[in-house]
This record gives structure tokens, sequence and C-alpha cells, in this order.
């Protein structure tokens, strides 16, 4: 959460001679990050991110606590000046406080007084210029006091009208909602309970505020508000955010207090409130202070070590020393042995195990101050099984060069890309809470996605894209199988792409590859290995080739260098014969039966293909001895016997 | 003589010819080509291989007279060479990309690896268990509004608690812990995130890359050693590191990462904040996390680090890219530049 906080009115917390280009330095180095300034109406204002475990330093007090914890590290002399607001007065006249009926687990305190006489003067100058500052509405004086105290404090406050509640009873019960409870709040928009949601009822029942969150219209300040109570309450921080977030109203009040803003600063907030009422409405005191508090806040002391101190920071740091930051964060501190044992004041419920304490005397002692230096120790060697990111990058470096594109493209799809693949909607993942809906489904394949692209890119005539990622396959009750996937799509001639994929296959050693198909089919199965397992899968259709493989195959199936063949010491004859084969007929099989016809025969290409006449390269070779032409003749027989018995097909030429 | 063995007489004078480099012409010519020169005689035995070979080996002797010829004309007359053109454009063969992410992710991989990292890989959908409760985030907590969570639709496991996509590559953490059983841990972890928000600088999916180092006597003085050294291999020499404090439920202490800013030298300019870039949150492991991994806190201590590598990527010099969905939109005229 990022807040807004002006020099001058930084100033009136802290004392301090300090630029505010060095405050910006020192507090970011240190403490909450002032990530930019703003020059307003004269005015440095520091734009502040607060974490969300600091509840405490949301305010003006908060940063100025901090600088006057920060800046002597830096040798700037700074105090945190004391609250100047006096206790309440005596009431002037008695009007009667309202009935409470407390509710001890939902609320941590209730405090309010009620304010009579109040004049609806408008905001003065000075609040008005600073509370432009920060981007805030002004209203008139009556409204924005609390707002503007808020902000000084960090607790929120609100101005009930008095009348209001008079009129109906004069009684808060604190309880929860039931679900279908209406309430309309003070900007005129009506919400509708879901139940659970800690709500202010009047005697009737009826709802009267959304404490800790914002007011309700019927018991909020109005034009004609003379007389107010204004209250400052402590509601369970998860059950203001359980109430802001289902209704999404994120105010102010609702951040600081689901972040357990401290109960403990409520009285200064009811007093800096009274004077302000008093000071500038001419408002006077009309009731005495209720308060009820039961729990109040309980203070545990951390203990920690100086060996604690080392072990996080590698440096010593003498205890008196740290003792002496820690009180300048309003800790309580003492040193016993070799020990700090340290009570965290009220507002720091962040404060709870030695490690917190070594962040704080470690911010403040400077990360910048740390050596810096890798590790001396043991690296470990062991490593995760399934996975070879080497080899995930020799296939990406692999593939780019030859010419085709990486791609990255997300995991999720459309209701139309997932039917795309066959499976139903109901077989595929589902996010409950998707942000478009193009992205709804967690994807079984990488084929629509891939596809897309080379629809996105109609100017190229070719285009061949690859993609490395996961599809999620469901498995009831379990994690789904996450199938990390080589996905490829090219516009490309089939025997162009799979010739890449053959060439991929023979770069990471893979042996044994083949494609199974049928004859015609436009789908195959890619196989690796000695037992063919079934690595993925090839299709070809509408002038595109989809090709997906499981990297598990390739991670099992690859090696990192080739089984080293000695140089054949006879020489390889090299023919061409080119068949006429009828039409629509698979060559695949064709060379599969031929290469197998006869172990002298070691390889077969298909070199070219014309209408129906293709032309096979054939190796012949023996390693025994060299092969004469008598020895070849016989081979070259049973090869165009083989074609023309089994194909019908016919050589081109005549046998010699 | 057969036709094979002929044929492996003429591929080893082709050999020896094209290591005669400082012969004149008139030797070669010599050497070769006289009434006894090697070639000669060579030709000359082709009337004695098996009649049906010879039409075999009449193609490569014929190529080799032609190599001879070249040879002795090249001798004979060094200086004349033919007429080219030079001046002709280049003709590119096709020329693929790997993606900008994917190169990015080879880059940090080296970086750590080479520092004793070693990478693994976990879950994008994951238990809510390992990416945010066991992170020391129970339900509700307030610092959960950081990440915008897409869940599964899919019934909650009892023990683990709702299917969700990985907001962080953090969901490691507790994963290797439990993978290895115990320290030493030194982890790199690069995957795909999702969270739920979309605007020029947000992407429904991007990459994070996780560090994690536990064992006895780590402090925070090796994190910024690592920090150093990856900014100085990852942006060049010089690049420094800084860390300030901030709040993760994971981590305690906690820090924000600033890398100095290569463009300015750490001046301050346009492109950075006062000199210096943000990069990502880092701290030491929150004792609670290194519990929910088995790992004993008053033994160990350890820090990790997780930063967008779409962000640690385009801070580079020259990759200022203005809207980060062109990483994932598949437009070729973006990709085809890196």
């Amino acid at each position: 959460m990022n807040i807004l906080i002006p020099h001058t009115w930084l100033l009136e917390h802290l004392e301090a001679d300090i630029e505010p280009k060095k405050l910006q330095e020192y507090l970011s180095l240190c403490g909450p990050s002032v990530e930019r300034m703003y020059e307003r109406e004269g005015d440095s204002v520091y734009d502040i991110e607060v974490t969300t475990n600091r509840a405490d330093a949301m305010s003006v007090r908060g940063i100025a606590r901090e600088a006057a914890a920060i800046l002597p590290q830096f040798g700037v002399d700074a105090k945190l000046k004391p609250l100047t607001a006096p206790d309440v007065p005596n009431p002037s006249e008695e009007l009667v406080l309202p009935t409470i009926t407390e509710n001890d687990e939902l609320n941590k305190r209730t405090l309010c007084v009620v304010l009579s006489n109040v004049d609806r003067a408008p905001t003065p100058d000075w609040m008005a210029k600073r509370l432009t500052a920060l981007d805030m509405q002004i209203h008139d004086a009556a409204i924005d006091i609390t707002n503007y105290i808020t902000h000084e404090l960090g607790h929120p406050c609100h101005a009930f009208d008095y009348d209001k509640l008079v009129a109906c009873g004069n009684q808060i019960i604190i309880t929860e909602a039931e679900a279908g409870e209406s309430f309309t709040l003070l900007d005129g928009a009506t919400y509708t309970a879901i139940g659970g949601e800690v709500i202010f009822k009047d005697g009737t029942g009826t709802i009267i505020d959304l404490p800790s969150i914002k007011g309700t219209a019927n018991s909020s300040v109005n034009a004609n508000t003379k007389r107010i109570l204004l209250l400052a309450e402590s509601i369970d921080a998860k059950k203001v955010r359980f109430a802001s977030m289902t209704h999404a109203i994120r105010t102010t009040a609702a951040q600081l207090m689901e972040k357990n803003a401290d109960p403990t600063l409520a009285i200064d907030v009811i007093r800096l409130g009274v004077k302000l009422y008093r000071e500038i409405c001419g408002a006077k005191v009309a009731s005495a202070v209720y308060d009820h508090f039961p729990r109040p806040n309980t203070h545990v002391a951390v203990t920690l070590t100086s060996e604690d101190l080392f072990r996080y920071l590698g440096v010593v740091i003498p205890l008196e020393e740290a003792k002496q930051m820690l009180e300048r964060l309003e800790c309580e501190v003492t040193i016993i042995d070799d020990s700090l044992v340290v009570t965290p004041p009220s507002f720091r419920p962040d404060l709870t195990i030695p490690a917190d304490i070594v962040e704080e005397v470690a911010r403040l002692y400077g990360y910048h101050k740390l050596p810096s230096k890798l590790m001396e120790s043991a690296i470990p060697t062991n490593r995760p099984s399934g996975t070879n990111f080497t080899l995930e990058e020799t296939v990406k470096e692999f593939l780019a060069t030859v010419g085709w594109q990486e791609v990255y493209t997300y995991s999720m799809v459309s209701e139309a890309e997932a039917l795309a693949t066959g499976f139903t909607l109901e077989e595929h993942l589902k996010l409950s809470n998707p942000l478009t809906d193009d992205k709804v489904y967690l994807r079984r394949s990488l084929a629509p996605s891939l596809s897309a692209v080379l629809t996105a890119n109609p100017m190229r005539q070719t285009l061949s894209v690859f993609e490395i990622a996961n599809i999620y396959h469901p498995i009831t009750n379990e994690l789904p199988n996450e199938v990390l996937t080589l996905g490829i799509v090219s516009s490309a001639q089939y025997r162009d792409v799979r010739g890449i994929l053959e060439s991929l296959c023979t770069k990471l050693h893979i042996t044994n590859f083949s494609i199974e198909t049928e004859a015609g089919s436009s789908e195959a199965t890619i196989c690796f290995g000695k037992t063919q397992e079934v690595a993925g899968s090839i299709s070809y259709s509408n002038g595109l080739t989809i090709i997906q493989i499981k990297i598990s195959a390739l991670v099992a199936h690859a090696q990192s260098h080739p089984t080293y063949q000695p140089q054949a010491k006879t020489a390889i004859i090299r023919e061409d014969l080119t068949f006429k084969l009828p039409k629509k007929t698979a060559v695949g099989p064709i060379m599969s039966a031929l290469e197998q016809l006869d172990p002298r025969i070691t390889a077969l290409e298909l070199s070219t293909v014309y209408n129906e006449n293709h032309t096979f390269t054939i190796n012949y070779h023996d390693p025994n001895e060299n092969l004469t032409s008598e020895q070849i003749a016989p081979l070259r027989k049973q090869l165009v016997a083989k074609v023309e018995q089994n194909w019908g097909g016919s050589l081109v030429g005549q046998l010699t | 003589m057969t036709g094979t063995t002929y044929i492996q007489q003429i591929e080893l004078m082709q050999r020896t010819l094209r290591a005669e480099t400082g012969l004149s012409a008139n030797e070669l010519q010599q050497k070769y080509l006289g009434v006894n020169g090697a070639f000669t005689l060579l030709a000359k035995q082709i009337t004695e291989i098996d009649p049906g070979d010879r039409k075999v080996a009449g193609q490569p002797l014929n190529n080799l007279k032609n190599a001879l010829a070249t040879a002795v004309a090249a001798a004979n007359n060094p200086s004349v060479k033919a007429w080219v053109d030079l001046s002709l454009p280049g003709r590119r063969p096709a020329v693929g990309h790997v993606h900008p992410i994917s190169q990015a992710m080879a880059e940090i991989t080296k970086i750590f690896t080479s520092i004793g990292f070693t990478r693994a890989r976990y879950p994008e959908i994951d238990w809510d268990w390992y990416v945010f409760e066991s992170l020391n985030m129970p339900p509700d907590h307030p610092a959960r509004d950081e990440w915008e969570t897409f869940f599964v639709a899919h019934a909650p496991d009892e023990k683990m608690g709702q299917m969700v996509l990985t907001t962080h590559t953090s969901n490691g953490q507790v994963r290797e812990m439990e993978r290895l059983g115990k320290p030493p841990i030194r982890m790199i972890n690069i995957a795909r995130c999702y969270r739920r928000q979309q605007d020029v600088t947000h992407t429904q999916m991007f990459h994070q890359f996780e560090g994690l180092v536990v064992d006895k006597g780590i402090t925070i003085q090796h994190l910024k050693g690592t920090l150093d050294y990856f900014a100085e291999q990852f942006y060049g020499p010089g690049t420094k590191s800084r860390i300030r404090p901030f709040h993760f439920q994971f981590t305690e202490p906690s820090f924000e990462v600033d890398f100095s800013c290569h463009l300015c030298g750490g001046t301050g300019c346009k492109f950075c904040k006062s000199g210096w870039h943000e990069v990502g949150g880092c701290g030491m492991v929150h004792p609670n996390v290194l519990r929910a991994g088995g790992i004993d806190p008053d033994v160990y201590t350890g820090f990790a680090f997780g930063w967008g590598i779409e962000r640690t990527y385009t801070l580079k010099e020259g990759l200022a890219i203005d809207d980060i969905r062109l990483l994932y939109s598949g437009d070729l005229q973006f990709l085809e530049q890196f």
C-alpha cells in the first residue's frame, strides 16, 4: 500500500534538520521505500510504499517514527516529537451516550464521545491544502477532520450524526449480519450481506454502520448535522478483510484495520479529533468518553542472542548498539548476559520471533554496510531426475538454426481451442476465475495455439514455429499430469518438416526412430527405441504439418554422444534405381521392406519423385569384402522383384 | 584388378593431388602426366579391370584428369583469376530464432550453475499448500492480495487446499527441501507463472526464476554476493546490486533488490529510479518455511529470491520493450528481432 506524506506535515512529528532528497534516500535504504517525490503547493510530498505487515507506518506519525529511528544511523540528529492533543476535557453538557452492546470476539475496542454545537465551518486552508496534496476530496471540516486524523495517526475513526442515532433508539449493537440483510453506504450504494460481516445495528435490527470499513447513509453526518458521535472501533482484522473483500469496498479504513492497526492508538485519535472539532468547528464536549477495551494488547518479549544476529548478518553487532536501535523503534530492551530481551510496542504486532528482531537491527545497521561474498559451503550434487535442460536448449538451438521460429503461447485456451483437440470440455481443467474468455481451459495440446500463430502471421508463405511447453492432463483428485511437450506446426512441405525432425533425432543420437502410420492416413505415431515406445504424433491437414513429441521421450532416448562405428575398409557401392509406382502407393513401407531384404543393402534413400517415378539411391556394402558386379546383380534383381510383386511397381530402364 | 580397387586408387590420387601445393606447372606435368607419370600409368591400367566395371570407373578417372588440368593451369599462371562479381548481394539461408525468454533462461541458468546452483522444475499447477500456506501465508492473509491468483475448478484437497496456477516459482522452495531431504540446497527454479492481470506491463502468463540456498552458516552476505555476481554477469561489468528492506511472508528479513542503472552508470536517468532499477524480492528463508520443508531453522539458515524474467531481461540495454504482451503474441515481426 502506498501512502503520500507531505514533508511539512511530517516535520510536525519529526524533529530533524534534513533535506527531502536525503530523507528519501536514507528512509529507502533502511525503512519504507520512498518510491517517488512530488512537488505540490510548495511542499515536497513523499510517495511511500508501506508493506502489509507495517500498519503502524501507514500514517504521518508512523513514518516520522521510522525516520527518527533511521536518521541517527546517518549522523543526522532526529527525534519523534510528543503528541500535543490534550486529554478530552470534561463535558460542558451531558448528552446520553448510546447504549452499546459489545461483542469482544468481533471488536477489540470501542471508544466514543458526543460533541455538540458543531459549526459546519469550511475546511481550513491549511488542512484543505494537505488533504488536496493527498488527492483527497474536500467537503467541510466536520467531515474532513476524520480523514485528516486517520492519515495523521494511522487509525480510522467515524463521525455519526448523533441525532440520527437518538431517533432510532440511541443504541449500537455490535454483531454479525445475516445473509440477505441490506445496507446503504454513505455514498448511496446498496449492498446485500452474505452473512458474517460485522455491522452495527440499532434496537430495531436495522444496520446502521459497516464499522472499520465505511459508514452507512442512515447514521452518517449530512448537511444538517449539528451534533456528532465521534467513534473509533477496532473490528477483528479477518472480519474486516472478509467484508471488505467480499463487497469490494477497499477504503483506507478497511486497509488499515485488516492489517491489525493498533487499538491502543484509538485514544490519541479521539483526543486529536476532539481538539480539532473544538478549534475548527467550535464544538463542545457533550459526554464523558466511553472506552471499552477489555483486552489491551499483550506485549510478549522476544529473546535474541548475539549468535542469532551473527547467524544472519555474518558480522558482530555489539548488543548495546542493537539495544539503542531497538529503543528508537520504541521497543523496551534489556540486556541479560549474551541476550537481548525485547518487548515490542503495541503497534508492532509483526515482531514475534527472533528473526523479526534481527531484521529490525539489520536494516537499521544498514544492509549496504554488509560485505558481499559467495558461498564457500558444499555444492549439492543430487540433481533432479527426468529432466535435461541442456537437451531442451539443444533442441531449441537446432530448430532455430534450420530456420524455425520459437514462440511462447499461453497455457490457457478458449473453449473453441480446447474442443479442437478432440477432448471434451469436461476432460479439461478449467479456471474458476478466468480473466478473459480466450484463456479459460488448461490446454491438452499445443497444436491449436501454434496453428493460431500461423494464422496471425498471414504474410509468411511458409512458416514453421515450435514451442516447448506443458500440456495438462487431469487426474481425479490429484494434480494434473503436466507433460512437457515439443510442439511444431509448419506450413512447409511435409517431407521438409519430417526431414528436420529426422535430422533432430540424428543430432540427439536417437537410434531406432520410426513413424508408424496406415497407408493414406493423415495421422502417424512417432516411436523411439528398441521397444518402439510412442514418443509423439505427427499429422497433416489443410497444408499444415503438426508434430508433438514428449520431451521425456527425447530425454530417455537421446544420447550425449554416438556409438562409434569404425571406418568402412571396403567400398560402398551406390546406385540409383527408378521405379514407376501405381498412384496412391505409400512409399514408407516399400522402403522399409527393401532395406530389410538383405544385410548388404545398408541404406536406401528416396532421392527424387517425378510424377509416379520414384528414384531410390541404394547403398550396397559388405564390411568383409569389396562387392563385385556379380554380387550386386542378384541383390538388384531381388529389389526389383519385390517392388513388382508386392506393390505392382515397374523399374524404369533395364537390368544389366 | 576389381573395379572397386581401381576406383579406390583413383580416389587416393585425388587426395594426394589436393595436397600438392609447392609444385610448379612443369613439375606437376612431369610427375602425373608425363610418359611415366602417375596418372598416365593409372589410366593405362583401366584395361586390366573387369569389362563390366570399366564404365563405372571411367567417370572418376575423367574427373581426376580434369582436376589435374586445372591444377597445372593454375600453377602456370597464378596471377590470372576468373572474373567474379563480389558485389552481388548474399543469398541468406532461412534463420529462425530462439525466443527471447528462452535466451534469457539459458543465460540465467548458465550464470547460476556456474556458482553451483542446480536447476530444478516443479509443477505449474500446484496445491495452495506449496504456493502459499507452506510459505507462511495462511488462507485469507492480506499478503495474498499481491498475488492475483487463478484458481482451478477442482475440489480442494483435504490437506493441500485448493488447486491454483502457480503465482510465483516459490512453490519450488518446500518441494526442493522435500526432494533433497536435507541441506546443502542451492536451487534455481525457472518456470511459467500466472497472475490474474493484464496490461502493458503485465501478462496473465509470465516467467520467474527462483533461487534457494540453505546450509549452515548462510548469511545476508552470501545473498549479496550472489546478487552482485548475477548483476555483473547478466548486465555487464561494473553493475552493482543493493538490497532494501521489504516484507514477504516467506522471508525474514525480506528485501527488495535493485541493480544499478547501466545506462547512466547509477547517477540517475529517465529509465531508472535515481540510478537504480528495481528487479524483485528476496530474503532470508523464514523459519516457518524451513520447518514446513522439514529443516531445523536452529541449525540451518538460507536465502531465497524470485524475480520476473521479463522484467529482468528487458532492463538490458536497448531492450526497453514498451508492451510486454508482444512476447506472447506470436508476432514474427517482433520475435525475429531477437
